[in-house]
């Protein structure tokens, strides 16, 4: 099974995707750090999320692995991500109340996530492994969804107010979804082309969130006009 | 708080195109009860964000907090988010 293959590779870059996404996440929980506004959790956790499900992969790949049944906790986990990311662009333009309303959503999602990992993790374990092969392609599927409908948005967001500022993150958005859609073709057909390309199209979505983070909170104050 | 943030912009604001603070004016431009505004400014006080409810002049560590304030809403224009 191509999930299986080039451990170590594997191993090194979901390690170093794990660094990236909790360098975004210190950046991104800077607005929730200041204002406390649950509408502000939503892109940390979104983030924090995937770099868990970073983590837990290089565990898996790693020497000392895990158990082979708990290969789906990694996907489970990143799929938790991006539906939190699209949760958190979905409510983030409803008018009335909806700081309030994207906070306590967030926040039950959140349970949600813990409660079917605790479940399918302890409770479960073997539905879970039995159903791994299927649910992975579903998954990847279900990601890339969640993740154009966040590109669209956000593009459509950019074209409402031309800004230049504003044209990075739809294409962050981008190219995590060509990552997700090549891993999917990877897990098919065993292409180390396809393999390689989800690599690279993931790591220039992070640096793109990376980048944009950087710029916004430390350059300088004459450079923002 | 957001509203705390939205509060000191407003001030800021009024400041630059006026001597004087005029309440109402505030109120206006960030759309909150007269009672509740008050409020809210007491607490800006107490948090050391302004120097006194009758000035209502920004301390440093007011400018300092609506600095960041000002960071991350550009951080969420930035990421497409716009909260209303």
């Amino acid at each position: 099974m191509s999930a299986n293959m080039y451990p170590t590779e594997r191993m090194i870059v979901e390690a170093v995707a794990t660094i990236l996404c909790f360098v975004i996440v210190r950046f991104m929980a800077k607005p929730y750090k200041l204002t406390r506004e649950g509408s502000y959790l939503g892109l940390p956790l979104g983030f924090a999320f995937l770099g868990i499900s970073n983590a837990l992969a290089a565990l898996a790949y790693s020497p000392l692995g895990f158990d082979p049944k708990l290969m789906w906790l990694p996907q489970l986990t990143r799929t938790f991500a991006f539906v939190f990311l699209a949760v958190t662009y979905l409510f983030s333009n409803r008018k009335s109340k909806s700081s309030k309303l994207l906070g306590e959503t967030t926040i039950s999602l959140l349970i949600i996530a813990v409660a079917i990992s605790f479940l399918l993790a302890f409770v479960a374990p073997q539905f879970a492994f039995e159903g791994y092969s299927q649910a992975n392609v579903y998954l990847r599927i279900f990601n890339v969804i969640c993740l154009a409908y966040i590109a669209i948005y956000t593009l459509r967001s950019h074209v409402k107010n031309l800004d230049p500022t504003t044209l990075w993150v739809p294409f962050g958005f981008i190219f995590l979804a060509i990552g997700q859609y090549t891993l999917l073709f990877w897990y098919i057909d065993s292409s180390f082309s396809a393999f390689v390309g989800s690599l690279v199209t993931t790591f220039v979505g992070l640096a793109i969130f990376l980048f944009v983070s950087y710029r916004t909170f430390y350059s300088s104050d004459k450079e923002r006009g | 708080m957001k509203i705390y943030g939205d509060l000191l912009s407003a001030l800021r604001s009024e400041f630059n195109e006026k001597e004087r603070v005029v309440l109402t004016h505030i109120q206006v431009r960030i759309n909150v009860p007269f009672d509740r505004l008050k409020s809210y400014i007491t607490e800006l006080r107490e948090l050391g964000f302004i120097e006194d409810e009758t000035s209502l002049k920004l301390t440093e560590k007011g400018k300092q907090y609506l600095r960041e304030y000002e960071k991350i809403l550009d951080f969420m224009k930035r990421m497409g988010l716009t909260y209303q």
